[in-house]
Protein backbone atom coordinates (compact mmCIF):
# COMPACT_ATOMS: atom_id res chain seq x y z
CA UNK A 1 0.00 0.00 0.00
CA UNK A 2 1.26 3.65 -0.84
CA UNK A 3 2.91 5.75 1.95
CA UNK A 4 2.32 9.04 2.33
CA UNK A 5 4.50 10.87 4.23
CA UNK A 6 3.38 13.48 6.91
CA UNK A 7 4.49 16.58 9.03
CA UNK A 8 2.74 17.56 12.24
CA UNK A 9 2.55 19.97 14.42
CA UNK A 10 0.25 21.15 17.48
CA UNK A 11 -2.27 23.98 18.47
CA UNK A 12 -4.97 24.18 21.13
CA UNK A 13 -6.64 20.95 21.05
CA UNK A 14 -5.46 19.36 17.96
CA UNK A 15 -2.49 17.90 16.31
CA UNK A 16 -2.74 18.27 12.46
CA UNK A 17 -1.17 16.18 9.99
CA UNK A 18 -0.87 17.40 7.04
CA UNK A 19 0.67 15.14 3.77
CA UNK A 20 2.51 17.19 1.42
CA UNK A 21 2.12 14.88 -1.33
CA UNK A 22 -1.48 15.19 -1.24
CA UNK A 23 -2.05 19.13 -0.32
CA UNK A 24 -2.17 21.29 -3.85
CA UNK A 25 -2.42 24.77 -1.67
CA UNK A 26 -6.11 25.03 -3.06
CA UNK A 27 -6.55 27.41 0.78
CA UNK A 28 -10.21 26.28 0.99
CA UNK A 29 -9.35 24.43 4.50
CA UNK A 30 -7.75 27.92 5.60
CA UNK A 31 -10.91 30.22 4.49
CA UNK A 32 -13.02 27.02 6.67
CA UNK A 33 -11.25 27.12 9.50
CA UNK A 34 -14.17 28.70 12.47
CA UNK A 35 -10.96 29.39 14.90
CA UNK A 36 -8.44 31.27 11.56
CA UNK A 37 -5.81 28.50 12.73
CA UNK A 38 -4.25 27.51 9.50
CA UNK A 39 -1.94 29.54 7.57
CA UNK A 40 0.42 28.94 4.72
CA UNK A 41 3.81 27.44 5.23
CA UNK A 42 7.55 27.51 3.33
CA UNK A 43 7.14 23.55 2.45
CA UNK A 44 5.71 23.16 -1.32
CA UNK A 45 3.04 20.53 -1.71
CA UNK A 46 2.99 18.29 -4.97
CA UNK A 47 2.14 21.63 -7.29
CA UNK A 48 4.98 23.62 -6.09
CA UNK A 49 2.12 25.60 -3.99
CA UNK A 50 2.25 26.64 -0.49
CA UNK A 51 1.14 23.44 1.95
CA UNK A 52 -0.74 24.91 5.17
CA UNK A 53 0.05 24.03 8.87
CA UNK A 54 -2.12 25.26 12.16
CA UNK A 55 -1.16 27.30 15.00
CA UNK A 56 -2.05 30.66 13.20
CA UNK A 57 -5.19 31.82 15.33
CA UNK A 58 -4.90 33.42 19.22
CA UNK A 59 -7.43 31.05 20.78
CA UNK A 60 -5.72 27.83 18.72
CA UNK A 61 -7.11 24.68 17.46
CA UNK A 62 -10.63 23.40 18.66
CA UNK A 63 -10.54 20.03 16.96
CA UNK A 64 -13.06 20.23 14.96
CA UNK A 65 -11.86 18.76 12.05
CA UNK A 66 -13.93 21.12 9.69
CA UNK A 67 -10.61 20.61 8.03
CA UNK A 68 -9.97 17.64 7.27
CA UNK A 69 -13.62 17.35 6.36
CA UNK A 70 -13.89 19.74 3.42
CA UNK A 71 -10.45 19.16 2.35
CA UNK A 72 -11.10 17.46 -1.04
CA UNK A 73 -7.32 15.68 -1.26
CA UNK A 74 -7.47 14.11 2.11
CA UNK A 75 -4.53 15.81 2.90
CA UNK A 76 -5.32 17.06 6.30
CA UNK A 77 -5.75 15.03 9.35
CA UNK A 78 -6.99 15.85 13.10
CA UNK A 79 -6.21 14.35 16.60
CA UNK A 80 -7.44 15.39 19.54
CA UNK A 81 -5.23 15.57 22.31
CA UNK A 82 -6.77 14.05 25.44
CA UNK B 1 13.52 21.78 10.03
CA UNK B 2 10.05 19.66 10.55
CA UNK B 3 10.28 16.19 10.71
CA UNK B 4 8.67 14.28 8.44
CA UNK B 5 6.61 11.23 9.48
CA UNK B 6 5.74 7.62 8.00
CA UNK B 7 3.62 5.90 10.57
CA UNK B 8 0.16 8.21 10.27
CA UNK B 9 -1.93 7.37 7.79
CA UNK B 10 -4.34 10.05 6.04
CA UNK B 11 -7.66 9.72 6.42
CA UNK B 12 -8.79 8.30 2.76
CA UNK B 13 -11.96 6.11 2.40
CA UNK B 14 -10.44 2.32 2.13
CA UNK B 15 -11.93 2.37 -1.48
CA UNK B 16 -10.03 4.87 -2.98
CA UNK B 17 -7.45 3.71 -4.73
CA UNK B 18 -3.89 5.43 -3.05
CA UNK B 19 -1.80 4.54 -5.70
CA UNK B 20 -3.68 7.35 -7.93
CA UNK B 21 -3.79 10.15 -5.22
CA UNK B 22 -3.42 12.75 -5.25
CA UNK B 23 -6.23 13.10 -7.61
CA UNK B 24 -6.29 14.10 -11.10
CA UNK B 25 -8.39 17.07 -10.20
CA UNK B 26 -7.68 21.21 -10.04
CA UNK B 27 -6.28 22.78 -6.77
CA UNK B 28 -10.12 23.02 -4.66
CA UNK B 29 -11.99 20.94 -6.94
CA UNK B 30 -15.18 20.10 -5.47
CA UNK B 31 -14.99 16.51 -7.28
CA UNK B 32 -12.54 15.26 -4.68
CA UNK B 33 -15.46 16.14 -1.73
CA UNK B 34 -17.92 14.96 -3.70
CA UNK B 35 -16.01 11.46 -4.21
CA UNK B 36 -14.47 11.36 -0.71
CA UNK B 37 -18.40 11.38 0.39
CA UNK B 38 -19.51 8.77 -2.19
CA UNK B 39 -16.08 6.95 -0.91
CA UNK B 40 -17.20 7.13 2.64
CA UNK B 41 -20.49 5.96 1.86
CA UNK B 42 -19.87 3.06 0.19
CA UNK B 43 -17.14 1.75 3.07
CA UNK B 44 -19.91 2.48 5.13
CA UNK B 45 -22.55 0.20 3.34
CA UNK B 46 -19.47 -2.47 3.10
CA UNK B 47 -20.29 -2.84 -0.55
CA UNK B 48 -17.44 -2.38 -2.78
CA UNK B 49 -17.00 -5.55 -3.97
CA UNK B 50 -20.45 -5.04 -5.43
CA UNK B 51 -20.07 -1.72 -7.06
CA UNK B 52 -19.33 -0.92 -10.68
CA UNK B 53 -19.28 3.04 -10.87
CA UNK B 54 -19.25 4.78 -14.64
CA UNK B 55 -18.01 7.96 -15.45
CA UNK B 56 -18.78 10.53 -18.30
CA UNK B 57 -16.82 12.58 -20.16
CA UNK B 58 -16.14 15.91 -18.74
CA UNK B 59 -14.12 15.72 -15.44
CA UNK B 60 -15.83 13.01 -13.83
CA UNK B 61 -13.76 11.04 -16.62
CA UNK B 62 -10.53 12.51 -14.05
CA UNK B 63 -12.28 9.56 -11.43
CA UNK B 64 -11.38 6.41 -13.86
CA UNK B 65 -8.60 5.40 -11.59
CA UNK B 66 -9.87 6.52 -8.51
CA UNK B 67 -11.23 3.83 -6.63
CA UNK B 68 -10.75 0.13 -6.11
CA UNK B 69 -14.21 -0.69 -8.06
CA UNK B 70 -14.51 -1.56 -11.33
CA UNK B 71 -15.07 1.50 -13.49
CA UNK B 72 -16.24 2.40 -17.31
CA UNK B 73 -15.95 5.36 -19.39
CA UNK B 74 -18.82 6.47 -21.24
CA UNK B 75 -19.41 8.82 -23.96
CA UNK B 76 -20.72 12.58 -22.94
CA UNK B 77 -23.97 11.75 -21.77
CA UNK B 78 -24.54 7.98 -21.93
CA UNK B 79 -23.36 7.39 -18.43
CA UNK B 80 -27.00 6.54 -17.35
CA UNK B 81 -27.62 4.50 -20.70
CA UNK B 82 -24.61 2.49 -19.96
CA UNK B 83 -24.76 2.20 -16.22
CA UNK B 84 -28.58 0.79 -16.82
CA UNK B 85 -27.13 -2.06 -19.62
CA UNK B 86 -24.78 -3.27 -16.55
CA UNK B 87 -27.43 -3.24 -14.14
CA UNK B 88 -29.77 -4.74 -16.19
CA UNK B 89 -27.26 -7.58 -17.02
CA UNK B 90 -25.70 -8.01 -13.70
CA UNK B 91 -28.74 -7.17 -10.77
CA UNK B 92 -26.33 -8.22 -7.78
CA UNK B 93 -24.33 -5.45 -8.31
CA UNK B 94 -24.84 -1.74 -7.44
CA UNK B 95 -24.61 0.23 -10.29
CA UNK B 96 -23.57 4.41 -9.73
CA UNK B 97 -23.48 6.46 -13.01
CA UNK B 98 -21.41 9.61 -12.33
CA UNK B 99 -21.51 13.03 -14.67
CA UNK B 100 -21.06 16.80 -14.83
CA UNK B 101 -24.24 18.91 -14.83
CA UNK B 102 -23.27 19.20 -19.12
CA UNK B 103 -23.34 15.37 -19.11
CA UNK B 104 -26.88 15.30 -17.35
CA UNK B 105 -28.34 17.70 -18.10
CA UNK B 106 -27.50 18.95 -21.46
CA UNK B 107 -26.23 16.12 -24.29
CA UNK B 108 -27.40 13.52 -21.40
CA UNK B 109 -30.41 14.49 -20.63
CA UNK B 110 -33.01 12.32 -22.35
CA UNK B 111 -30.64 8.99 -20.90
CA UNK B 112 -31.42 10.97 -17.32
CA UNK B 113 -34.83 11.54 -17.47
CA UNK B 114 -36.03 7.95 -18.74
CA UNK B 115 -33.88 5.87 -16.82
CA UNK B 116 -35.83 8.10 -14.14
CA UNK B 117 -39.16 6.77 -16.02
CA UNK B 118 -38.53 3.58 -16.54
CA UNK B 119 -37.32 3.79 -12.76
CA UNK B 120 -34.09 1.65 -13.00
CA UNK B 121 -32.58 0.65 -9.98
CA UNK B 122 -29.02 2.26 -10.71
CA UNK B 123 -27.66 5.70 -8.64
CA UNK B 124 -27.12 8.57 -10.84
CA UNK B 125 -24.97 11.18 -8.88
CA UNK B 126 -24.91 14.30 -10.78
CA UNK B 127 -21.66 17.46 -10.09
CA UNK B 128 -23.19 20.41 -10.58
CA UNK B 129 -20.45 23.27 -11.16
CA UNK B 130 -22.93 26.21 -13.35
CA UNK B 131 -20.38 25.20 -16.09
CA UNK B 132 -18.86 22.63 -18.31
CA UNK B 133 -15.49 22.37 -16.73
CA UNK B 134 -13.25 19.83 -19.46
CA UNK B 135 -13.43 22.26 -22.04
CA UNK B 136 -12.63 25.49 -20.38
CA UNK B 137 -15.93 26.76 -18.67
CA UNK B 138 -18.66 27.39 -21.13
CA UNK B 139 -22.15 28.14 -20.20
CA UNK B 140 -24.05 24.98 -18.82
CA UNK B 141 -27.88 24.63 -17.96
CA UNK B 142 -27.10 25.05 -14.35
CA UNK B 143 -25.45 28.70 -15.22
CA UNK B 144 -26.88 31.43 -13.33
CA UNK B 145 -28.58 33.80 -14.51
CA UNK B 146 -26.53 37.29 -14.92
CA UNK B 147 -23.11 34.33 -14.18
CA UNK B 148 -20.11 35.15 -16.95
CA UNK B 149 -18.92 31.98 -18.49
CA UNK B 150 -16.37 31.86 -22.18
CA UNK B 151 -19.54 31.50 -24.07
CA UNK B 152 -21.79 34.10 -21.84
CA UNK B 153 -19.27 36.43 -21.88
CA UNK B 154 -22.31 39.92 -20.88
CA UNK B 155 -23.81 37.20 -18.25
CA UNK B 156 -26.44 34.21 -18.72
CA UNK B 157 -29.77 35.95 -20.43
CA UNK B 158 -32.73 33.93 -18.86
CA UNK B 159 -33.90 35.80 -22.02
CA UNK B 160 -31.94 33.75 -24.39
CA UNK B 161 -31.07 31.13 -22.69
CA UNK B 162 -34.04 30.57 -20.08
CA UNK B 163 -33.79 29.65 -16.67
CA UNK B 164 -31.50 27.51 -15.01
CA UNK B 165 -32.15 23.36 -15.01
CA UNK B 166 -33.77 22.63 -11.51
CA UNK B 167 -32.47 19.05 -11.88
CA UNK B 168 -33.77 17.19 -8.73
CA UNK B 169 -36.98 19.21 -8.60
CA UNK B 170 -37.40 17.18 -12.27
CA UNK B 171 -36.86 14.06 -11.40
CA UNK B 172 -38.53 13.92 -8.16
CA UNK B 173 -41.68 15.87 -9.92
CA UNK B 174 -41.82 12.41 -12.08
CA UNK B 175 -40.12 9.75 -10.65
CA UNK B 176 -42.07 6.49 -9.28
CA UNK B 177 -42.83 5.65 -5.44
CA UNK B 178 -39.85 4.01 -4.22
CA UNK B 179 -37.12 6.30 -6.38
CA UNK B 180 -34.64 8.71 -3.93
CA UNK B 181 -34.19 12.30 -5.09
CA UNK B 182 -31.51 14.53 -3.19
CA UNK B 183 -29.58 17.67 -3.65
CA UNK B 184 -26.34 18.08 -1.26
CA UNK B 185 -23.57 20.51 -1.27
CA UNK B 186 -19.71 20.09 -0.58
CA UNK B 187 -20.01 22.44 2.28
CA UNK B 188 -21.71 20.03 3.61
CA UNK B 189 -19.61 16.52 3.24
CA UNK B 190 -21.11 14.77 6.06
CA UNK B 191 -24.94 15.15 4.72
CA UNK B 192 -23.98 14.55 1.21
CA UNK B 193 -22.39 11.37 2.32
CA UNK B 194 -25.71 10.54 4.29
CA UNK B 195 -27.74 11.27 0.45
CA UNK B 196 -25.41 8.89 -0.80
CA UNK B 197 -26.13 6.24 1.34
CA UNK B 198 -29.91 6.61 1.21
CA UNK B 199 -29.73 6.52 -2.64
CA UNK B 200 -27.74 3.67 -2.70
CA UNK B 201 -29.84 2.00 -0.29
CA UNK B 202 -32.87 2.49 -2.69
CA UNK B 203 -30.89 0.47 -5.34
CA UNK B 204 -29.50 -2.17 -2.78
CA UNK B 205 -33.31 -3.25 -1.58
CA UNK B 206 -34.67 -2.77 -4.67
CA UNK B 207 -37.12 0.47 -4.46
CA UNK B 208 -36.39 2.61 -6.95
CA UNK B 209 -34.48 4.88 -9.24
CA UNK B 210 -31.66 7.06 -6.97
CA UNK B 211 -30.33 10.54 -8.12
CA UNK B 212 -28.23 12.77 -6.21
CA UNK B 213 -26.74 16.04 -7.65
CA UNK B 214 -23.93 17.75 -5.67
CA UNK B 215 -23.22 21.36 -5.91
CA UNK B 216 -19.86 21.28 -6.40
CA UNK B 217 -16.93 23.72 -7.24
CA UNK B 218 -14.55 25.07 -10.15
CA UNK B 219 -12.43 27.76 -9.28
CA UNK B 220 -10.19 27.35 -12.86
CA UNK B 221 -13.33 28.03 -14.36
CA UNK B 222 -14.55 30.33 -12.03
CA UNK B 223 -11.52 32.03 -11.59
CA UNK B 224 -11.95 32.72 -8.08
CA UNK B 225 -9.70 32.24 -5.21
CA UNK B 226 -10.75 30.25 -1.85
CA UNK B 227 -12.54 32.85 -0.25
CA UNK B 228 -14.70 33.49 -3.42
CA UNK B 229 -14.95 29.73 -4.00
CA UNK B 230 -17.36 29.08 -1.24
CA UNK B 231 -18.63 32.48 -1.02
CA UNK B 232 -20.13 31.71 -4.77
CA UNK B 233 -20.97 28.13 -3.69
CA UNK B 234 -22.74 28.97 -0.75
CA UNK B 235 -24.12 32.82 -2.00
CA UNK B 236 -25.56 32.58 -5.29
CA UNK B 237 -25.62 28.77 -6.02
CA UNK B 238 -27.06 27.94 -2.49
CA UNK B 239 -29.66 30.42 -3.40
CA UNK B 240 -30.83 29.18 -6.72
CA UNK B 241 -30.52 25.53 -5.71
CA UNK B 242 -32.06 24.64 -2.41
CA UNK B 243 -30.51 21.55 -0.62
CA UNK B 244 -32.33 18.79 0.68
CA UNK B 245 -34.20 15.18 0.47
CA UNK B 246 -37.26 16.04 -2.52
CA UNK B 247 -38.44 12.77 -2.38
CA UNK B 248 -38.01 9.77 0.07
CA UNK B 249 -38.88 5.99 -0.86
CA UNK B 250 -42.30 6.32 1.45
CA UNK B 251 -42.15 9.79 2.80
CA UNK B 252 -42.57 11.64 -0.55
CA UNK B 253 -40.03 14.66 1.07
CA UNK B 254 -39.77 17.83 0.33
CA UNK B 255 -36.32 20.62 0.03
CA UNK B 256 -34.65 21.12 3.38
C1 LIG C 1 -20.42 13.83 -27.95
C2 LIG C 1 -19.52 14.86 -27.34
N1 LIG C 1 -19.84 16.17 -27.45
C3 LIG C 1 -19.06 17.12 -26.88
C4 LIG C 1 -17.92 16.76 -26.23
C5 LIG C 1 -17.02 17.84 -25.62
N2 LIG C 1 -17.13 17.87 -24.18
C6 LIG C 1 -16.23 17.24 -23.38
S1 LIG C 1 -16.51 17.48 -21.75
C7 LIG C 1 -17.87 18.46 -22.11
C8 LIG C 1 -18.69 19.13 -21.04
C9 LIG C 1 -18.38 18.72 -19.64
O1 LIG C 1 -19.14 19.46 -18.75
P1 LIG C 1 -19.87 18.78 -17.53
O2 LIG C 1 -20.64 17.59 -17.98
O3 LIG C 1 -20.64 19.83 -16.80
O4 LIG C 1 -18.67 18.23 -16.62
P2 LIG C 1 -17.54 19.04 -15.81
O5 LIG C 1 -16.30 18.99 -16.65
O6 LIG C 1 -18.05 20.43 -15.58
O7 LIG C 1 -17.39 18.28 -14.52
C10 LIG C 1 -18.06 18.59 -23.48
C11 LIG C 1 -19.14 19.39 -24.09
C12 LIG C 1 -17.59 15.38 -26.17
N3 LIG C 1 -16.49 14.94 -25.53
N4 LIG C 1 -18.40 14.46 -26.72
S1 LIG D 1 -4.78 20.92 3.07
FE1 LIG D 1 -6.34 20.41 1.55
S2 LIG D 1 -7.82 22.11 1.65
FE2 LIG D 1 -5.94 22.82 2.66
S3 LIG D 1 -4.74 23.85 1.04
FE3 LIG D 1 -4.02 21.70 1.11
S4 LIG D 1 -5.29 20.65 -0.42
FE4 LIG D 1 -6.33 22.59 0.02
S1 LIG E 1 -9.80 21.09 13.35
FE1 LIG E 1 -11.18 22.87 13.22
S2 LIG E 1 -10.21 24.42 14.53
FE2 LIG E 1 -8.64 22.85 14.13
S3 LIG E 1 -7.52 23.64 12.35
FE3 LIG E 1 -9.14 22.28 11.57
S4 LIG E 1 -10.88 23.62 11.13
FE4 LIG E 1 -9.46 24.77 12.44
S1 LIG F 1 -11.86 22.35 -14.46
FE1 LIG F 1 -13.22 22.72 -12.70
S2 LIG F 1 -14.44 20.83 -12.46
FE2 LIG F 1 -12.66 20.35 -13.80
S3 LIG F 1 -11.09 19.52 -12.40
FE3 LIG F 1 -10.71 21.73 -12.64
S4 LIG F 1 -11.83 22.73 -10.95
FE4 LIG F 1 -12.62 20.62 -11.16
MG1 LIG G 1 -20.04 20.91 -15.12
Amino acid sequence: MKEFKSIVNESGKGKFYLFTELCKGCGLCIEKCPKHDIGWTDRLGIYGAPTVESGRGEEGCIACKTCQNICPECAILIEKIQ
Amino acid sequence: MAVELTNVAPAMPACWRKETKTHKFCPGCGHGIVLKALGEAIDELGIQDKVIFTVDIGCCLLAIDFFNVDTVQTHHGRTNAVCTGIKRATPDKICIAYMGDGGGYAIGSQHLVNAAARNERITSILVNNTNYGMTGGQMAPTTLPGQKTETSPYGRSVEQQGQPTHGPEMIAAMAAEGAYVARGTVAKPKVLKKYFKKALEAQMNGSGFSFVEALSTCPTNWATNAKKTWAFLEGPMAEEYPTGEFKVPGEGGKAE
